[in-house]
């Protein structure tokens, strides 16, 4: 079988080159259009639901305080082990945090720590600049990961309710979501509106199935 | 005292071109980046302007790494050899009506013969950095050059006999003050053979097999650093200005225009080489680099023998115009 891997060109096309013409033509019309180039330190990029930023502890209002209960979740389900959480049991039982710190560069950004925490205590912000020179300073123990909050809420104007949709666990029961996930969001946070990917979550074609249904199975 | 004046001139000459040099690079970045939609240098003064300041002071002060297995004599000499003969090629060209160093009456020959040691540093640079990518970077200059240096040749010897002068002003006078009268159009085919001759005789992309990035890291001048990298930057970049000089003068009619300019005689000329050299830059944001045994076959079988063809045809039309 012969291959026929270029286009036939007649006697004038190939004394003109074309296809070199062509291409020509193309980079000169290229070079009156406008470059796509974000001047970043001067023009930031727009920050997009469910980005995967810097780590910060949700500082409690009642208590001033974080509200981590210690149950281990975040340090067990990461799966680059960066979370080092030490206890010790308190007059009624309850777990006390004596350390709560995150290695940062050793963390992957996946959210998992995030998607599990029962009282959503850990969150990510949209915070990405904080590159620094010394390891020290991206090792984020307790009161660093409160600092990192107060500083979020206070450079963008988020109060406390601050839930990221992207960290709902999706597809499962609302009634099935721990208390600190299942409180109040806009209509597009649901789990019909959520981000999947690039595109907001269209209607699924199957019956969702709702919580009183499940409630007669 | 004249000696002195010359030595004026020429420091004034080598001045004057460094800083185009310099401004060319910032040129080229700025061209292909918007060609490819991009911004290019943005940051080093207003729309980037200082970078190629910025650039120089940086190699100049860089550190300066001599391999240890280097031919050491060779290694340094060979970025000077580059650079010079590449400046002294500058000396014979016109760049309007008298404004040329040495007005010699072989000065298409001089430019020739100074280019073509320029290549011989290329090679010594390549051998005497002691590296695989640098030897083969040397080898293909070599043979590449030996093979573009015929064609060019050819393809000039029309404009020669047009003139009937190897001296440059006299082959501008030649071709008298209209646009019509250039040599582009009784030399069309001449001009295709030297273009393509040009594009590899500097190096340039579609020809820049001495330096190919993707293959050869950066070719002959993998092992050099700082200012002697600058060095062959700089001789590069020279060469590229006298040849787009050369085709000015011989094929667009030098420093002549529709129209002379008050005060500032070369403003024609240094247009038209500017011309050359954006079809340059041009040409490097679109095509990718041929293959060595391409660049081959063009060389010997079609611009030879098209340059062959133009100095009959040519040699015809004298005969039969007179």
């Amino acid at each position: 079988m012969k291959v026929q891997y270029k286009a036939k060109r007649n006697l004038l096309e190939t004394i003109l080159q074309v296809e070199i013409l062509q291409g020509l033509a193309l980079t000169l019309r290229k070079l009156f259009s406008r470059p796509i180039t974000r001047q970043y330190p001067d023009e930031k990029p727009p920050m997009y639901a469910g980005f995967r930023g810097q780590h910060a502890l949700v500082r409690d209002p009642v208590t001033n305080d974080s509200k981590c209960i210690g149950c281990m979740r975040c340090a067990t389900v990461c799966p680059s082990r960066c979370i080092h959480i030490k206890t010790h049991p308190g007059d009624s039982g309850q777990r006390l945090i004596d350390q709560y710190a995150i290695d940062v560069l050793r963390c992957v950004f996946c959210g998992y720590c995030v998607e599990v925490c029962p009282v959503g205590a850990i969150t990510m912000t949209e915070v990405f600049e904080y590159a620094s020179y010394d390891r020290e300073a991206i090792y984020f123990d307790q009161e660093i990961l409160l600092a990192n909050w107060d500083r979020f809420l206070e450079q963008t104007g988020y109060d406390d309710t601050y839930v990221n949709p992207f960290w709902r666990p999706r597809g499962g029961l609302e009634s099935r979501l721990p208390a600190a996930m299942r409180r109040d969001v806009p209509a597009d946070w649901t789990i019909e509106g959520q981000f999947v990917g690039t595109k907001i979550r269209q209607p699924p074609a199957c019956k969702l199935i709702t919580d009183t249904e499940a409630a007669h199975d | 005292m004249q000696i002195l004046i010359l030595l004026l001139q020429i420091a004034m000459l080598l001045a004057i071109v460094l800083l185009h040099v310099a401004y060319l690079t910032y040129f080229e970045r700025k061209i292909i980046g918007h060609m490819q939609v991009r911004m290019g240098p943005m940051r080093v003064g207003w729309h980037g302007l200082l970078q190629p300041i910025a650039d120089g002071i940086k190699s100049f002060f860089k550190e300066d790494i001599i391999p240890q297995q280097a031919d050491k004599p060779l290694f340094l000499a060979a970025p000077i050899i580059c650079l010079v003969t590449m400046l002294a090629a500058l000396a014979v060209l016109p760049f309007a009506e008298g404004w040329v160093l040495a007005d010699i009456n072989i000065g298409l020959l001089f430019i020739f013969a100074m280019s073509s040691l320029a290549s011989y540093g290329i090679i010594l640079a390549g051998w005497a950095s002691n590296s695989k990518y640098t030897f083969l970077g040397g080898m293909r200059s070599m043979a590449q050059v030996i093979s573009y240096e015929i064609p060019m040749g050819l393809s000039l010897v029309g404009v020669m006999m047009l003139s009937g002068s190897l001296n440059l002003s006299e082959i501008v006078a030649a071709q008298g003050t209209s646009i019509f009268s250039i040599y582009l159009f009784p030399q069309i085919i001449g001009f295709f053979v030297f273009f393509i001759a040009m594009l590899a005789e500097t190096n340039r992309v579609p020809f820049d097999l001495p330096e190919a990035e993707t293959e050869l890291v950066s070719g002959y001048i993998t092992e050099y650093s700082g200012m002697r990298y600058a060095l062959f930057f700089m001789a590069e970049y020279i060469g590229m200005m006298v040849i787009a000089s050369i085709g000015t003068i011989c094929f667009l009619g030098g420093w002549n225009g529709p129209f002379a300019i008050p005060f500032f005689p070369p403003f024609w000329f240094i247009l038209k080489v500017y011309g050359f050299l954006f079809v340059f830059i041009w040409i490097r944001a679109t095509l990718p680099r041929y293959r060595y045994d391409q660049l081959m076959a063009l060389g010997w079988k079609l611009l030879i023998p098209l340059a062959l063809l133009n100095i009959f045809l040519t040699g015809l039309l004298k005969v039969l115009v007179r």
